[in-house]
């Protein structure tokens, strides 16, 4: 590989594409990724990294294949090339119920509570590879999202789009993953619960798990993480320390509206 | 002002929905017509409430049958046409084995005879004996083994058949299941023949009678086996899909598929129980069905299909109580009809009722797609 392949000090990486950082003992880590769906290639020579306990976002314009990282690191498309390792294991390509017993958990963007099921029951699914479900991983999902207690027998498509995302969030933090991935958390939501789902995000993050997030909703991601991603037709255009991002002229101008 | 805007209302209703109302005018009339029957005599309250005896032995049958086919079209996505199919292979299966112990394996008839369900009218049911009083033990085997038989099937179908082309969609595999189903019913065919044979003993089975009215109602050792072994089974996959964790994993499944598999719920796992436990009752009801009738025959299962399928959209396809709940609608309403109509019209006043329940609430009772 590139001589970049050596860790940096995660200095200044701004306009050339595919200058980013890369990190030597990352938690997850993504490497010349080629991925699409079918044969329709998406992400090209894509890199990323999480350390461990870090807020990541990716940002980028619509169709820039922000969603494509997170499901190709889940192995939820196809692979064309490239590895990704997480916890030093290679998960290229693996299945995701595989994936999931090694402390990644995802939640994906819209519908994803199971709707039929109860709010508990859904919870309950969040550790279906355990044998029995932990009862200390169910209290603190409820301490930390206190309308799903509440709500815990109702069926959680009665749920509010809000009150939704707490629980998908809560179903993938059963397990308590090292890595979160999440997948637009705030679509969807009215503005007045926005900053709520990002202080709730923060308080995972600040807990001790990592979070890599794909966000719309570009400035407050960039304002909230330690370091974010500009995809860009698939492909790495800029990365940076989230708050250089947001303050950079030419990323401001590009792609966060000025 | 109150009337009028009642009359209002009523107005819309009829031009909103004219087939709701046209339904309702159907009903009033076939209750008027009720009542006049029972007035002047042509029908007995006992007559009417042995019909509806029967309608619900029946309906337990078809929402028995129903529940496998409901849950595989939740988990798997398609309609298996072979079902119909299953119910047969596993009634032969069981009176297969209640024939061989009821006959003594061998000692009261040839036992090749017996293992063919006295194909050529080598050795009659009756002759045997068989009823569930007399040769108890025969005939719990043979519920045991139609279950068992029908698992086997199952699996062995799904491993060979269909799972390998489950990728490719639901017609696909619509398709290949309705070439298992003539697989399936011509191999039974050319192995047990095409007759229809009683099984039973019913001359020595034992019943109440009791005076209801102006009539006597019959219940046999039979119905009343029926009702507990099926009430006992539906009563059993509630508790499965609501207490345990599989259950919960099924209609998770049900629900979406592919975050079952985010979540790390082992999909295939699931599948194969679906198969296990759909088939185990689908045999169950097969041989049930020909306990209750007492004659079996090689397109039962072909022939019931129909009505399970039309239980199964009733109900909502995809949900298990909408399959009981359809099935229950349908067995009624088959054997009431003969209350207005000649008993040729029967299986079609069911199809009737399903394609007008279908006009009021095109998702079925239940709203469909759920196994909850």
């Amino acid at each position: 590989m590139s001589p970049d392949d050596v860790a940096t000090d995660g200095g200044a990486a701004t306009s050339a594409a595919q200058d980013v950082t890369l990190y030597e003992d990352s938690l997850l880590s993504v490497r010349n990724l080629d991925a699409g769906y079918g044969d329709l290639q998406i992400l090209t020579d894509v890199d990323l990294d999480v350390t461990e306990q870090e807020y990541v976002t990716i940002v980028g314009p619509n169709g820039a294949g922000k969603s494509t990282v997170m499901k190709s690191v889940f192995g939820l498309t196809s692979h064309m090339g490239g590895t990704v390792t997480f916890g030093g294991g290679d998960i290229t390509a693996e299945r995701p119920e595989d994936i999931i017993h090694l402390g990644l958990g995802y939640v994906p963007q819209n519908d994803n509570v199971f709707s039929s099921l109860s709010v508990r029951e859904n919870l309950e699914m969040g550790a279906y590879i355990l044998d029995e479900v932990p009862q200390d991983a169910l209290n603190e999902v409820f301490d930390r999202f206190p309308i799903l207690e509440e709500r815990q027998t109702q069926k959680a498509g009665t749920l509010s789009g809000g009150q939704q995302q707490m629980l998908a969030m809560g179903r993938a933090l059963m397990l308590d993953p090292d890595l979160l991935l999440l997948d637009e958390p705030s679509a969807g939501l009215a503005p007045d619960l926005v900053a709520d789902m990002f202080d709730r995000i923060d308080a995972i993050n600040d807990a001790g798990t990592a979070i890599l997030m794909v966000e719309q909703n570009a400035k407050e991601a960039l304002r909230r993480c330690d370091r974010g991603y500009v995809l860009v037709d698939g492909k790495n255009r800029y990365e940076d320390e989230g708050t250089t991002l947001l303050n950079d002229p030419q990323v401001r101008q590009d792609f966060l509206g000025g | 002002m109150g009337a009028s805007s009642t009359y209002d209302r009523a107005r819309s209703q009829i031009v909103e929905k004219p087939m709701t109302a046209v339904l309702g005018i159907i009903a009033v009339l076939l209750v008027f017509d009720l009542v006049r029957q029972l007035a002047t005599g042509n029908l007995t309250i006992a007559r009417m409430m042995s019909l509806v005896l029967d309608g619900v032995l029946r309906g337990l049958v078809i929402g028995l049958a129903g529940i496998g086919l409901s849950m595989t079209y939740s988990i798997l996505n398609f309609a298996n046409f072979a079902h119909g199919d299953y119910i047969t292979a596993g009634a032969f299966s069981g009176w297969a084995t209640t024939y061989v112990i009821a006959g003594g394996f061998g000692s009261a008839a040839n036992i090749g005879s017996l293992a063919l369900v006295g194909s050529g009218g080598s050795v009659f049911g009756g002759a045997l004996g068989i009823n569930a009083v007399q040769t108890p033990l025969a005939v719990l085997a043979g519920l045991v083994v139609s279950g068992v038989f029908t698992v086997a099937l199952a699996l062995a179908i799904d491993k060979f058949i269909y799972k390998p082309i489950r990728g490719s969609g639901g017609i696909p595999l619509l398709i290949t299941s309705v070439g298992v189903a003539f697989a399936l019913r011509y191999v039974i065919q050319f192995v047990f023949d095409s007759g229809t044979r009683g099984v039973t003993n019913t001359g020595s089975l034992p019943g109440i009678r009791p005076n209801v009215i102006d009539g006597t109602v019959a219940v046999t050792a039979h119905d009343v086996l029926l009702i507990l072994v099926a009430g006992g089974l539906m009563l059993g996959v509630h508790i499965l899909l609501q207490r345990t964790k599989l259950g919960k994993a099924m209609r998770a499944m049900s629900d979406d598929e592919a975050l079952a598999r985010i979540t790390g719920i082992a999909t295939e796992r699931v599948i194969r129980s679906t198969w296990i436990i759909g088939g185990g009752l689908t045999g169950v009801s097969g041989f049930m069905f020909v306990l209750w009738k007492g004659t079996i025959s090689w397109n039962d299962g072909w022939l019931l299909l129909l009505l399970i399928f039309a239980a199964v959209i009733l109900g909502g396809i995809g949900s298990v109580y909408g399959a009981i709940a359809g099935g229950l609608v349908i067995g009624l309403t088959a054997s009431t009809a003969v209350i207005w109509i000649p008993s040729g019209f029967a299986r079609a006043a069911a199809f009737g009722v399903m394609i007008l329940v279908l006009v009021v609430r095109p998702q079925g009772i239940f709203a469909g797609r759920s196994t909850a």
